[in-house]
């Protein structure tokens, strides 16, 4: 993040443009304002609960919500939902930030290497990308999760390389059509290594599509480690996360909806958010659309 | 009609034992035995109507002698015939073979080496060809072939000098006396010489994919993914078949695989049976009978004895007795399985009924681990000698009544100071490598200790079954104590029932005594059925419940 | 052309050679393996197990097992199923009608609905519909497509009793009323996040019409609106969208494995997934291959038709 403060004063005047529109666009405000809410209520709603999101009570499971203490009902093994719905939201959203960190990190490295030096590192990198693009991701998802040790962190990194080619795909693209321009003609006539010139000169004018990019990705990431717990291979009980709080909640669809029902709409709001921010970034940042 | 019922423990095992000894009376009890009940209506003349069978996952294996799984078992008893079959009471019965040999008829010389199988003659294999000794002969010596992906070889491979005396008489050596071979042979179908050998290929033909057998059913079509049919063959040599088409429809989820159930879309709910979540409701529906069936496996908490967490006999007497089991079964499981103490199933004639009971007692369990020296450290986890007492469980991940069980378990135990992670995987990840190489710290899970119905455990408890030391076999607890070793030994030597009966009860006692595993429950199916299904009968002596389609038929 | 389809056929051949290797990378990763179905065989002896790999060339070095499978492969051969032993093109040919059947269905219904609310959201810009239709298609990208699934059959089936809670068809009955009751929930399902994608590309795509010459002239000339839209706004936006058909064309199976999984529907998704738990590497690896060939079949043809269409554009 070095590169935004030696570019501050050139950048300020549009990014306060940038904000105006941003603000202006009232979808993604509402994102913002949702996944705020969202994240103070798991910060803060586990403290405020009389119930701790583990403790087992078999006599009282199963209860609707709306039954005494409990806000949201119980679980088969009679833990208290809102409880584990607030913990789990603390994991989720963990592990959807971590994984857009990692993959964003790793796809602008790929990006910006294979867009600036071209020929046949490019023609590999990018091969690579096409062809983990090419797989069903829950292939991936599936298969490393089961060759790799389940851990949150696990998860993550494996969430993280399932999707780091869209950012890489993004950035190769901007790299590409930036590296004739006059200031990096300019860099290199000057001697600067070709180091500096990718990471100092290029990538701060990339920024704008990899904002954006990293905002759906962590939609996705979100998806993504709700699908993989739902199927029991993600976040290992007793760790609650949105995900695994739905897995076996498919046999109790009938006797009692509520653990199918909650966690889905959490994870609806939480991922909706990150795309309604997603798109008013778009918007702001004037980035055209497509692959996202 | 709302009828429910528990069955399957009913008979009297004395009854069973006299049969077993006595072979000239068992030919006369076999057509009842084969399942069909005393007081129903009687069969139509002709096969009419069909019957369609749930299961949750899908049968691929159409060649029996090819290795397969649990669930392409209801096609073979359907297609196929064995030389014997075995009665829900455990009684083997013949099939294809006339008679069951034994010791007293001759069948089986004194010292179980020699034996001699009479065949039937009226016998033909679904394309007409008359089914003879050849056959058998040829599956015999296909089993052992080193080409061919073949399923279970033990007690196959020690088959020598197999000699064809007749069309319908047949004779061979054992290399060593071995008394599991005969409940073997209920589950070796026999396939056709004629059709097998032309083909160029023994593991790849089109005889997997539209197989030619003896038994009631032939094969009509398969839409994979989806359902296999079966058509009714009217030169059936035994009894039945009463019913047209028999499907077997593939539903892998156990809650859509209940919904067709109520919602009458399939007759019959096969194999994963309905989940304990949905009995409650299940025996209230209409035109339903609901039944719980007691199965041959065993709910387990398995343990790595060489794991230095467990290599302390007090630690595993500790753990017991710190689980809630009788929660686990009421509460989680809705009281459907039941108490056991033994791998032994409870409707063997073999079980022990007078092991210590298992209690729920955290201070006993705490006491016990502070005298054996496992003191609590730091962080609240007991220590000993440098050895925290944390361990992971596993078990097939999605499995969601045991990952309740699992989280439940796992809260108890950390009320005595052990620290319990779960860490499932994918089957098949955890019944990879992970398990037949003994990685696992402990593992959860409903495990089928006897092969058929015969009481032999050698390949679980005996030391030479270690595979993670370079045995053979399947004691993926690496359990070792000599005494077991030699009555284990002893008791596959030993034909007469009483005899190996002694030997068995003294092998749960010690087994019970050092608790390689933790028994959590016997298991209990589920089944349900439309009310008008006649004829079909539980079988837990087979892996199947489509082991007897050629009784069923529509009242 | 030619040039360009030499190039386009090499580049397709480096990333078939490159997600083959990924492919059979990850499934060897896999600790476990085919022998893991009888893990749990009492039976089974760990001799019997070893001569299961033996026989299925699972002990070889992976490297050597790798190139045995490839030069197969390049000779048309594309291996056994370890589980039925029948070919694997043939057991991908068995399911592929199940998944085309709901591909089909759920492709005109995202294309009926989504061409709709994208050219009445264009049209009526900025009106309720185009608000709602927005936020719709974003909310609907966002839902769980397994969660959903789940919600339409507890609605549907468990409560309502409405439709089917899986599978395709019911046996005895197989009419196509019948086929046509238990593809519902499925293919709605599945459309939904096309709906989505349609409507939003329908829109962009119709906007830009909207705004050229030829429309205003047209509406000028006093040409009924309906008309006009049929005619020049449908016809123009349809090119991009050829583009995003083609693009698609490998989800039929990603798009369809969740579905397909939760409505049980026995199509390549669901082959795919149990495949995969019965580490059925030959069947795994040939739905990979297949879905990879799509995908640069998809791209290309994409291109091809944008290009023969579209006179300005030349592939070079």
């Amino acid at each position: 993040m070095t590169t935004l403060t030696v570019n501050q004063a050139p950048l300020s005047w549009w990014q306060s443009r940038v904000m105006r529109r941003f603000m202006s666009h009232r979808l993604a405000l509402l994102g913002l304002v949702m996944i705020s809410t969202l994240t103070l209520i798991c910060i803060v709603g586990p403290w405020l609960l009389p119930y701790d999101s583990l403790y087992i009570d078999l006599r009282a499971r199963f209860a609707p919500p709306m039954t005494g203490e409990h806000y949201l009902g119980t679980d088969p093994l009679g833990r208290d939902i809102a409880a584990r719905l607030f913990m789990a939201g603390r994991i989720s959203l963990l592990v959807g930030f971590i994984a857009m960190i990692l993959a964003t990190l790793v796809g602008t490295l790929v990006g910006v290497i294979a867009g600036y030096r071209g020929g046949w590192i490019s023609a590999v990198l990018m091969r690579t990308v096409d062809g983990f693009l090419s797989y069903p991701s829950i292939f991936l998802l599936l298969a490393l999760s089961a060759a790799l040790k389940p851990s949150p962190m696990m998860i993550t990194v494996i969430i993280a390389i399932t999707g780091w080619m869209e950012v890489a795909r993004i950035v190769e693209a901007e790299v590409r059509s930036l590296k004739e321009r006059e200031f990096v003609l300019a860099g290199r006539m000057l001697g600067l290594s070709r180091a500096h010139i990718m990471f100092r000169e290029i990538l701060p004018n990339v920024t704008g599509p990899i904002i954006v990019a990293a905002t759906l990705t962590v939609a996705r990431a979100i998806l993504l480690e709700a699908y993989v717990s739902f199927l029991g291979f993600g976040i290992q009980p007793p760790l609650p996360s949105w995900g695994n709080m739905l897995n076996g909640a498919q046999q109790y669809l009938a006797t009692a909806p509520w653990l199918a029902i909650i966690p889905g709409i959490a994870i609806t709001v939480a991922v909706s958010s990150f795309n309604f921010i997603g798109d008013g970034l778009r918007d702001a940042l004037d980035v055209r659309n497509d692959g996202g | 009609m709302i009828k429910t019922s528990r069955t399957g423990a009913s008979y009297s095992r004395r009854q069973a034992l006299r049969m077993m000894a006595a072979g000239g009376a068992v030919g006369l009890f076999a057509p009842q035995l084969l399942g069909k009940p005393a007081f129903a209506q009687t069969p139509p003349t002709a096969p009419t109507g069909r019957v369609v069978v749930g299961l949750s996952q899908e049968p691929t294996v159409f060649n029996p002698l090819m290795a397969h799984i649990e669930v392409d078992d209801g096609v073979n008893f359907s297609m196929f015939d064995a030389l014997f079959r075995i009665s829900p009471e455990g009684v083997i019965v013949p099939n294809l073979a006339l008679e069951v040999p034994d010791q007293t008829n001759g069948g089986i010389s004194a010292d179980g080496l020699q034996w001699r199988i009479k065949l039937r003659d009226d016998v033909r294999w679904h394309d007409g060809q008359p089914f003879t000794a050849e056959d058998v002969k040829y599956t015999l010596e296909l089993i052992v072939n080193p080409d061919f992906r073949a399923w279970r070889t033990t007690g196959h491979a020690l088959v020598r000098d197999i000699t064809v005396v007749s069309p319908t008489e047949i004779t061979w050596r054992m290399e060593e006396a071995f008394a599991p071979y005969l409940n073997f042979l209920t589950e070796t179908f026999m396939v056709p010489k004629h059709v097998l050998e032309a083909a160029t290929d023994l593991n790849e033909n089109t005889f997997n994919q539209s197989p030619i057998g003896t038994g009631a059913f032939k094969w009509g079509q398969r839409i994979a993914g989806d359902n296999l049919e079966l058509v009714a063959n009217p030169d059936y040599f035994g009894e039945g078949p009463y019913i047209e088409q028999l499907f077997f429809k593939y539903i892998p989820d156990n809650t859509v695989l209940y919904t067709q159930f109520r919602s009458g879309d399939i007759d019959l709910v096969g194999q994963a049976y309905i989940s304990p979540d949905n009995y409650a409701e299940a025996a209230t529906l209409p035109e339903r009978v609901v039944t719980l069936v007691p199965k041959t496996s065993v709910e387990t908490f398995y343990l790595n004895v060489e794991k230095p967490q467990f290599k302390d006999r007090a630690v595993r007497e500790a753990l017991y007795l710190a689980i809630d089991r009788q929660a686990i079964i009421d509460a989680l499981n809705y009281g459907v399985p039941t108490v056991t103490e033994t791998f032994m199933p409870k409707m063997s004639f073999y079980y022990n009924p007078d092991l210590p009971k298992h209690e729920f007692n955290l201070e006993r369990a705490a006491q016990m681990l502070d005298e054996a020296g496992w003191l609590p450290g730091a962080d609240g986890i007991r220590v000993k000698d440098g050895v925290r007492l944390s361990f992971a469980n596993s078990t097939t991940a999605g499995a969601h009544l045991r990952e309740q069980a699992q989280q439940f378990i796992q809260q108890t135990f950390a009320e005595i100071g052990v620290e319990m992670t779960i860490a499932n995987l994918p089957s098949a990840v955890m019944w990879g490598d992970f398990w037949t190489l003994s990685q696992f710290d402990s593992a959860m899970s409903g495990i089928n200790f006897l092969i058929g119905a015969d009481p032999d455990v050698t390949n679980r408890f005996h030391t030479k079954a270690i595979t993670a030391k370079g045995g053979k076999g399947s004691n993926n607890a690496q359990y070792s104590n000599p005494e077991v070793d030699a009555l284990l030994e002893e008791g596959s030597r030993t034909f007469d029932p009483e005899a190996r009966r002694a030997i068995y009860l003294k092998v749960q006692e010690i087994i019970r005594h050092d608790l390689p595993f933790l028994p959590l429950f016997a298991n209990t199916s589920v089944f349900g059925q439309k009310e008008g299904l006649q004829g079909f009968v539980p079988n837990t002596n087979t892996r199947t419940e489509s082991w007897n389609t050629a009784a069923w038929y529509w009242a | 052309m030619s040039a360009f389809l030499l190039n386009r056929f090499l580049q397709s051949v480096v990333l078939l050679v490159i997600v083959s290797i990924i492919g059979f990378t990850v499934l060897n990763l896999m600790p476990g393996g085919p022998m893991a179905q009888y893990g749990l065989d009492p039976g089974m002896t760990s001799d019997d197990l070893e001569r299961l790999k033996e026989q299925l060339g699972l002990n070889r070095p992976i490297l050597v097992q790798y190139f045995d499978w490839a030069w197969r492969l390049l000779q048309g051969d594309w291996g056994t199923s370890f589980r039925d032993g029948s070919p694997v093109l043939s057991v991908i040919g068995r399911h592929i009608f199940a998944t085309l059947l709901l591909m089909g269905s759920s492709t005109v219904i995202a294309i009926a609905v989504g061409t709709w609310i994208g050219i009445r959201g264009a049209t009526h810009r900025y009106s309720a519909f185009d608000y709602v239709a927005t936020i719709g298609a974003m909310v609907a990208l966002s839902i769980p497509t397994f969660w959903f699934g789940l919600v339409g059959i507890y609605i549907f089936s468990l409560e309502l009793g409405w439709l089917p809670a899986g599978n395709m068809y019911t046996i005895g009955d197989g009419s196509a009323l019948n086929y046509l009751h238990h593809l519902i929930m499925p293919s709605v399902v599945l459309a939904l996040v096309h709906i989505a994608i349609w409507s939003r590309y329908m829109r962009t795509a119709t906007l830009d019409v909207i705004s050229q010459e030829f429309v205003k002239t047209a509406r000028a000339k006093g040409v009924p609106e309906r008309r006009v839209l049929m005619k020049h706004v449908v016809g123009n936006a349809l090119l991009p969208m050829i583009t995003l058909a083609g693009v698609q064309l490998p989800s039929i199976l990603t798009g369809a494995l969740v579905t397909e999984t939760v409505f049980t529907w026995p199509g390549m998704g669901r082959l795919f997934l149990d495949s995969l738990g019965y580490s059925d590497f030959p069947v795994v690896m040939g739905l990979l291959m297949f879905s990879a060939i799509l995908t640069i079949l998809g791209n290309l043809i994409a291109d091809i038709v944008v290009a023969l269409v579209d006179p300005r554009i030349r592939l070079a």
